[in-house]
């Protein structure tokens, strides 16, 4: 669980996913990836950190030129785990639909009768 | 991975929209009534115990939800907003920490439902904790909850 939250949290912040977005285009250097944003090179470190810690994204070895990319490990975990809880809201709302439309199909059924009853009723008094 | 997994991974959410034929005012209760809501919570196969049910902003929805496998998972739902017959915000006290927005528009007759869960950050998680003293036994639930995606998976 803590790894899940360390990713969401990396995620949460909106530079960062910014980051991601372009990276998903290909790999860039920090430089490259400051560039959008009015933000210093240590600051864009730091997010990197972040990301590289929650392995979202990994970079290179080379001292000088150290390109990050995209973890595709890290995006994977977390979206196969986002996926069991889209199939358990999928599956409870397709519950849910069917519940209460059959309640609601009970409701008008005896709504007609009720009207229909009423209606025989009115009739024969006259 | 499809890229739209990869958006929603990145913004943390999951959505679902339909339109149901029933006026919001019965969905509303089907979501709010103990009674109603125990019939349909949860995947294909399982069935739910309420404990309580207290439908009111900082009230909570305490139940136990019975998996098709015999085994039981605590819940906990924190009410945050609560417009009848329009919007409902919860948050969900185990981890994954995250919250959801439903919300029911009037389509005349029917009903459009969106739905929209955000999984929250550790930071949060704190803050809800004080908020709400977290309750005792949450690690249990929380391990119970991870064998269940665990299996599921």
């Amino acid at each position: 669980m803590d790894s899940l939250d360390t990713t969401f949290a990396a995620l949460a912040d909106p530079t960062r996913r910014a980051i991601l977005a372009k990276l998903a285009l290909g790999e860039a250097s920090v430089t490259e990836l400051a560039k959008p944003f009015a933000m210093s090179l240590p600051a864009i470190s730091r997010h990197l950190k972040v990301l590289e810690q929650a392995r979202l994204i990994s970079r290179g070895r080379d001292a000088q030129w150290r390109p990050c990319r995209l973890d595709s490990q890290g995006l994977k975990d977390i979206a196969e785990w986002m996926e069991h809880y889209r199939k358990f809201w999928a599956e409870s709302l397709d519950r849910m639909q069917s519940y209460v439309e059959q309640l609601h199909a009970e409701a008008e059924r005896n709504a007609k009768r009720k009207k229909v009853v009423s209606k025989g009723k009115h009739g024969k008094k006259k | 991975m499809a890229q739209g997994t990869l958006a929603n991974v990145e913004d943390r959410e999951i959505t679902d929209t339909r339109v149901v034929n029933a006026p919001r005012e019965l969905i509303w209760k089907v979501w709010t009534e103990p009674v109603h809501v125990t019939q349909w919570w949860g995947p294909k196969g399982f069935t739910n115990t309420t404990h309580s049910m207290d439908v009111k902003v900082g009230g909570e929805w305490v139940h136990t939800m019975h998996g098709p496998d015999g085994r039981d998972y605590p819940n906990r739902i924190v009410y945050k907003e609560l417009v009848e017959p329009e919007r409902i915000v919860y948050e969900h006290i185990s981890s994954p920490w995250h919250r959801t927005t439903v919300t029911f528009e009037d389509l005349g007759g029917k009903t459009k439902l969106t739905f929209q869960m955000l999984f929250e950050t550790a930071e949060h998680k704190r803050k809800i904790v004080e908020e709400y003293k977290a309750v005792e036994g949450l690690s249990q639930t929380l391990g119970r909850l991870e064998d269940y995606l665990a299996k599921v998976s």
